[in-house]
């Protein structure tokens, strides 16, 4: 019944109009980023971020944009799915196996509706899931002392990588690279850092810079290398024809989906792709022989939609609760979090109810608005995709410069964002995930200082690390996440694979 | 050909050695010290990374191909232009150097230079626009203070 009055708050603070507002505004450009091939959700929270600083938004504003960002990017990167059979970001994979067939048979504006429909239903469920199991987790992790913590942000390392993640020992390097650039600075007792004497890196290395620098520039000079895209066929949307008999009867499909994809998010490692990748392969086992997946069918569409918009907000439950990102654009928000001053996990559900409750109504809101907003509105999302790329990215990269330098007016800052940029570019050809990078960066504080409260309770012990049975099992947990993906990664890669027929088998 | 992950394994050894000598060079904090001081943490990282490196070099993953040639010229020319742009911001201006940033890279990405230029020009005007009279934040006349009304 508490969380009832909380939530009940937290739609006081959505529904000020100012932040309904730029959750409208949030939805349409997330929708606008998700549909552009080549820009992910991460990417377009990350340009996002340094203009919701210049703007001089309010925390719970600020956070309910960018919340909206996040959902209408998981939206948008269907669009480019069933239109060019070209997924605006991985989650998206699935729904071009039966989206694009649809879009080739004449039923563009079907496949589109039911994919927001099963997005929107997707997001529903697990948004009540959210609802109901953050507060949970929440309460549980005040039991945490320093010793569980470090275990916990050690556990987040691992698992990271997720199981579909290729070389786990990679994600191992780019935390420790993270860590390391976190170290930058003065630390709490007052020692100087690996400053070198340069005055701009006292107050270590703002995580702004770096991650903007590591996704939007890094996109540029990716893109610049591959030269995808130009000329592609324009899709012709038909005049939409869905009757009510359609909806209901993609409903049991995304209902499980948007479970299935919850469960996904949740769980450390697992994230979106997985969540669309198992909504799929369940509908097909469900529905069996009367089903023509992979021809047009429209359950394939939603099961996968749903699926992928699940795990975005269940995602959000580790996040929130616990202060650990279970995927990249959450990592992405987390960076927000910090940077408002705001510590994320169990505290914040005390410390600062008004915002955690504001963003999960705002996340109910931003499903209501994205949904009206996807329907009537996806002609315009579809011309926007014609722009092409060759225009588009400069101007976004230009955008990203703005954002950076309003920060702090000094253009040593550009000078640090292209240079991540470059370090970002050598690492993803490398193989090696940025999003450990990033998480290194913005835990390598908090976890030095658990470290540290952990050592002082114990009198300079290192065994309290391992001394209670949660830490132990987390330590446990942490162990799995390293070695899970050398033996089930590949399996399931394969199988990825093979569903959705793309990518390099012998690539794995 | 496995010589990307080792030859990165190699130099990340060298900045975890380099790095964790640097820590334990770190001055003793005020007050004496600690369990954990100043160079605890930073030392386990050097061993982490020095030993996940190492990983690498023992079991390398296969090459991706980098871009020599063409494409690496256009890499390098997009980075010169971002920095460029850095350091001509606050002298030339917002609009100026964003027409000319944005403009060449639509360019170096296979736009005609007309087109290119224009879209940068737009855009930069724009943007410039939006910021100072929307949002109130000051983005830089450069060369084109004069225009600026008071």
């Amino acid at each position: 019944m508490e969380t009832l009055g909380y939530l009940i708050d937290g739609f006081g603070v959505a529904l000020a109009p100012h932040n309904l507002m730029f959750a409208l505004m949030g939805a349409f450009l997330g929708t606008l980023i998700g549909a552009l091939p080549g820009l992910g959700p991460a990417n377009g929270v990350a340009i996002l971020i340094p203009l919701a600083f210049t703007l001089g938004l309010a925390p719970e504003t600020a956070l309910i944009m960018l919340t909206a960002v996040y959902a209408g990017a998981m939206y948008g990167g269907r669009i480019s799915s069933i239109l060019l059979n070209i997924p605006g970001d991985e989650p998206a994979m699935m729904t071009c196996l039966d989206g694009y067939p649809m879009a080739q048979q004449g039923k563009a504006a079907e496949a589109l509706a039911i994919s927001a429909v099963a997005s929107f239903i997707g997001s529903l469920v697990a948004t009540i899931g959210l609802i109901l199991l953050a507060p949970l987790l929440a309460d549980f992790a005040l039991t945490f002392g320093p010793a569980e913590y470090f275990a916990l942000f050690l556990l987040a390392f691992a698992t990271l990588g997720g199981i579909t993640g290729k070389n786990p020992m990679k994600t191992v390097v780019a935390a420790a690279i993270g860590l390391m650039i976190a170290t930058v600075g003065i630390d709490n007792t007052g020692v100087q850092r690996f400053t070198f004497g340069v005055l701009e890196l006292y107050e270590g290395v703002d995580f702004i810079i770096a991650i903007v620098g590591l996704f939007a520039i890094s996109e540029l000079l990716f893109f610049i290398e591959e030269r995808a895209g130009g000329g592609k066929e324009k899709m012709v949307v038909n005049k939409l024809k869905l009757s009510w008999a359609d909806i209901r009867a993609i409903l049991p499909s995304s209902l499980r989906g948007g479970v299935l994809g919850f469960i996904a998010g949740v769980l450390p490692g697992a994230g979106a792709s997985l969540g669309s990748f198992i909504g799929y392969t369940l509908e097909k086992k469900v529905v069996g022989k009367k089903g023509y997946f992979g021809q047009g069918d429209p359950r394939g569409v939603a099961g996968p939609e749903a699926g992928n918009n699940g795990a975005s907000s269940g995602a959000l439950v580790p996040m929130l609760t616990l202060g650990v990102p279970g995927s990249g654009t959450t990592a992405v928000l987390l960076a927000l979090l910090i940077s408002l001053n705001i510590t994320p996990g169990p505290l914040m559900f005390t410390q600062h109810a008004d915002v955690v409750w504001g963003v999960i109504a705002a996340l109910l809101i931003g499903n209501f608005l994205l949904l009206v907003l996807n329907i009537p509105l996806v002609g315009i999302f579809v011309k926007l995709l014609s722009v092409p790329p060759m225009y588009l990215l400069p101007v976004v990269t230009m955008i990203a410069f703005v954002g950076i330098y309003s920060i702090s007016n000094t253009t040593f800052d550009l000078y640090f964002m292209v240079a991540f940029g470059v370090g970002g570019y050598v690492l993803r050809k490398l193989e090696i995930p940025l999003v450990p990078v990033i998480l290194g960066l913005l835990l390598g504080p908090e976890m030095e200082k658990n470290l540290r409260h952990a050592m002082d309770i114990s009198d300079g012990d290192w065994t309290i690390l391992w001394d209670s049975g949660l830490a132990i099992g987390l330590w446990v947990f942490a162990g799995l996440g390293l070695i899970l993906p050398y033996l089930i990664g590949p399996i399931l890669r394969r199988r990825m694979t093979v569903a959705t027929g793309t990518g390099n088998p012998e690539g794995d | 050909m496995t010589f990307n992950d080792r030859i990165f394994g190699v130099l990340m050894i060298v900045l975890a050695v380099a790095y964790g000598w640097g820590a334990t060079q770190l001055p003793e904090p005020f007050g004496g010290s600690e369990a954990v001081g100043p160079e605890t943490f930073p030392l386990l990282l050097s061993v982490v990374l020095a030993l996940s490196s190492l990983y690498l070099i023992v079991r390398p993953d296969p090459d991706n191909a980098w871009p020599w040639s063409r494409t690496g010229i256009e890499l390098v020319i997009a980075v010169v232009v971002l920095v460029l742009y850095a350091m001509l911001l606050q002298p030339l201006g917002f609009i100026i150097s964003t027409a000319l940033a944005v403009g060449t890279l639509c360019w170096r990405m296979g736009a005609r230079p007309p087109r290119a230029y224009l879209v940068g020009a737009v855009s930069g005007l724009v943007v410039y626009l939006v910021f100072n009279f929307a949002l109130d934040l000051a983005l830089p006349l450069g060369l084109l203070s004069f225009l600026e009304v008071s």
